[in-house]
């Protein structure tokens, strides 16, 4: 495998700003500011983990994951709620002796004014959203794990061919910007050209697309820079796409076996996923669109369950086995059998 | 492999002007030519690339040559870095 692959570096955010979070979440999952002063810019979430402070507020703090975005639910506002006033100011000024990065409220819940006084005092902001708990939970590990996701950059053309996310990689200069172009064409749609930023979601999917900068330009060896979304219109683009397979594009190489039946899938692995890798060797008047768009239908098929080549190796092995059984009457050669026994005044 | 750590010193920053100046001198050579900037790594062949990474005076990038004439690649695209393209500063 070329370098390309191996000596690639992952990424991966360290922090996010409180600020981001609640710019991001605020109409996702419905957030509404509670604390008036301005969220502190300095403020950063750096766990991909929730917590509910049910036991920090009871006052065992050992092991407070006070770093993380802290989560009230009912349990929590209603053990509050139950204290009596100056319990509760105790109890609160504990808990904020802890550098939380923010609060969420879920459920709409009343909060207790001291939990804002001593937040806006300690420049914690506070959120309140009206999902319950557990959805909440949900939602929000959901984004974060996204935002603390594993990412590379991969050098190479991504285009949904069909609905099916191949990437071009290859030498610079290969053509990949090229056949990109020439999908668009035919219809496709360019996730992004030159940069792919592919992110791993959750176990097993890989997701790509563009960086905020170089979305749907492009570069054409001869043309210089063209924006494919105003040339070609919004059929022609779109922001990310799930990457299924990886064509690498490679000059023709004589002395070089390619797979010539592809019953030996080859995967490569990238963030510890799999994806299908098919190399593909390119010369002057090999028509490489027809052949990424015959790919595509091809994982289609097999992602429905139909392998051409594994359906042609069993009925040659069905073949073979019928003949090696039956008792050799006949003498001609039986490679020679043809498709249609009849044509049966059918001369189309 | 060769790599270098460099800093962006020409007023205006890796604007395209420089951006297809390094593409073009890379593309000159055999070897492979990658620039990072805070880990975010692009093909330095690639003209949409290296225009993404938006450096702009003072920031640091990484230089990585690897291949057969990565030497001359290196030693020429090192010096066109250090001159600040060609541009005041």
């Amino acid at each position: 495998m070329s370098h390309r692959f191996e000596n690639i570096k992952e990424l991966k955010k360290d922090f996010i700003s409180v600020d981001f979070f609640f710019n991001e979440c605020k109409e996702r999952f419905k957030f509404e500011k509670i604390t008036k002063h301005e969220i502190n810019s300095e403020t950063i979430i750096s766990e991909k983990d929730i917590h509910r402070p049910g036991l920090a507020l009871a006052g065992y703090v050992d092991l407070f994951t006070f770093n993380r975005v802290q989560v009230f639910g009912n349990t929590e506002i209603l053990y509050l709620k139950q204290l009596s006033e100056t319990e509760r100011q105790k109890t609160l000024e504990r808990f904020f002796s802890f550098k939380v990065p923010c609060i969420i409220i879920t459920n709409n819940n009343e909060v207790p004014e001291e939990l804002i006084l001593l937040a806006e005092k300690n420049e914690i902001t506070v959120f309140r959203t009206p999902y319950p708990t557990t959805r909440l939970a949900y939602f929000i590990s959901d984004f974060l794990d996204d935002q603390f996701s594993t990412q590379i950059v991969i050098h190479g053309s991504f285009v949904d061919v069909y609905g099916v996310g191949l990437m071009f990689t290859g030498k610079s200069g290969i053509g990949k910007s090229e056949i990109a172009l020439d999908l668009i064409e035919r219809g496709h749609r360019l996730v992004t050209d030159d940069v792919v930023i592919v992110t791993k979601k959750g176990e097993g999917v890989l997701m790509g697309s563009g960086t905020s900068l170089n979305e749907h330009f492009m570069e054409i060896r001869g043309l210089g820079i063209i924006d494919v979304s105003t040339i070609f219109g919004i059929r022609s683009i779109r922001y990310q796409k799930r990457v299924e397979v990886i064509v690498e594009l490679e000059d023709w190489n004589k002395d070089k076996a390619y797979d010539r039946t592809g019953l030996d899938s080859t995967t490569i692995s990238l963030l510890d996923v799999d994806a299908e890798l098919i190399k593909l060797p390119i010369f002057p008047g090999k028509n490489i669109t027809v052949i990424a768009e015959v790919i595509a239908l091809n994982y289609l098929c097999k992602h429905y369950g139909y392998n051409a080549a594994e359906a042609f190796k069993k009925k040659i092995n069905d073949k073979i086995n019928e003949k090696s059984l039956r008792n050799k009457k006949f003498t001609w050669n039986e490679n020679y059998e043809r498709s249609t026994e009849y044509f049966e005044h059918d001369f189309e | 492999m060769i790599e270098k750590e460099i800093e962006i010193v020409n007023k205006a920053g890796m604007h395209t002007r420089p951006a297809s100046a390094i593409v073009r001198l890379a593309a000159k050579y055999k070897a492979d030519f990658f620039i990072s900037k805070n880990g975010f790594e692009v093909n330095g062949k690639s003209i949409i690339g290296v225009m993404t990474l938006a450096a702009e005076q003072g920031s640091k990038l990484t230089l990585k040559f690897f291949g057969e004439d990565e030497s001359e690649l290196s030693a020429e695209m090192i010096k066109f870095f250090e001159d600040g393209f060609g541009e005041p500063r």
